[in-house]
């Protein structure tokens, strides 16, 4: 089952990989971290993940470290 | 059974966090000379020389060995270090500020002498660091604190090309230009990295990557308005493309 991995505590609510997945599986969620920011969640019931790890590629801060295909 | 597509590069150091703005391309273009440096075996022997600007923590990300150079003078230097210690490998990570106004002149000449080295530009059109002035590359008509009814020719004269002037150069070996405004951009900028390195292991002459960047911050934009601004505003002037490779 494809999925991804979040550290929660390296995202700066730049929400570039909310835009960039496509299957829009990336949410912004209401949680808060220890920077302030209002971080994103990986949200698939469905089990749509493609893993095709485009928005590890876009994050700009690694907060996406680990992303599993198949 | 999922296969793991995508982890952090070893070459960072653990658990690093950057210190750049939400949003801002310096992270991916981090990621990807640490990607680089891990596929081609390079960590354990690089010295990079660091520079002045938003570019100037590299050390702080990635687990190598680092020496500080004044403002503009990485190249300068680089060149040291690498005659000094030929077996290494050595790279230069800097902005478009350091590298081509204050540094240009070492910039230029290290691609005349035709310096084993591989150099990095990160080209944002302004001064990230220092609160958004006018830098060489700033396109007409941009807006910064220092040229606040736009860049004009008359007094500011034109944006500076880097790439192609680079490429001019006998002593270059590849010479490119490359984006980080979409996915498919930044997997074309990861080669163009690899190539720049790859020449300096072969021993063929200078490599060089210019990197367009966005700088959210500074522009007063959202990241995903950035990456429109680099799409919409910067590529047209700045082409992208490979501008000399002469193992092609």
């Amino acid at each position: 089952m494809s999925h991804i991995v979040i550290d929660e505590k390296r995202c700066k609510a730049c929400y570039l990989c909310v835009n960039e997945c496509p299957k829009k599986l990336i949410k912004i969620s209401n949680k808060t971290n220890n920077l302030g920011n209002r971080i994103v969640e990986f949200d698939d019931p469905e089990h749509e993940c493609l893993g095709c790890a485009m928005c590890a590629t876009r994050c700009p801060d690694l907060a996406i470290t680990e992303v599993y295909k198949g | 059974m999922a296969t793991q597509v995508f982890s952090i590069p070893k070459s960072l150091k653990k658990d690093v966090k950057y210190s750049f703005c939400p949003g801002c391309d310096h992270g991916v273009a981090v990621r990807l000379v640490a990607e680089c440096l891990d596929e081609l075996g390079l960590k354990e022997n690089t010295i990079t020389a660091t520079s002045i600007g938003c570019s100037v923590g590299l050390y702080d990300f990635i687990d190598i060995d680092a020496i500080e150079a004044p403002h503009g003078r990485a190249l300068a230097v680089a060149t040291g270090v690498k005659r000094a210690n030929p077996d290494k490998f050595v790279f230069t990570y800097q902005g478009d500020g350091d590298f081509a106004s204050i540094g240009w002149a070492e910039s230029m000449h290290s691609a005349f002498r035709g310096e084993k080295l591989s150099a990095i530009c990160i080209n944002n059109t302004t001064y990230g660091m220092t609160g958004g002035q006018l830098g060489p590359t700033t396109l007409l008509g941009q807006v910064t604190t220092t040229s606040p009814t736009g860049r004009n020719i008359e007094y500011y004269g034109y944006p500076v090309k880097i790439a192609e002037h680079i490429a001019l150069s006998e002593g270059t070996a590849f010479s490119a230009r490359v984006s980080l405004d979409s996915v498919a951009n930044i997997r074309k900028a990861k080669a163009a990295i690899k190539k720049a390195f790859e020449v300096q292991m072969k021993g063929l002459g200078f490599g060089f990557v210019e990197i367009l960047s966005s700088c959210p911050t500074n522009w007063r934009m959202s990241p995903q308005q950035a990456h429109e601004r680099v799409r919409n505003e910067m590529m047209p002037i700045y082409k992208l493309g490979v501008y000399k490779d002469i193992t092609a």
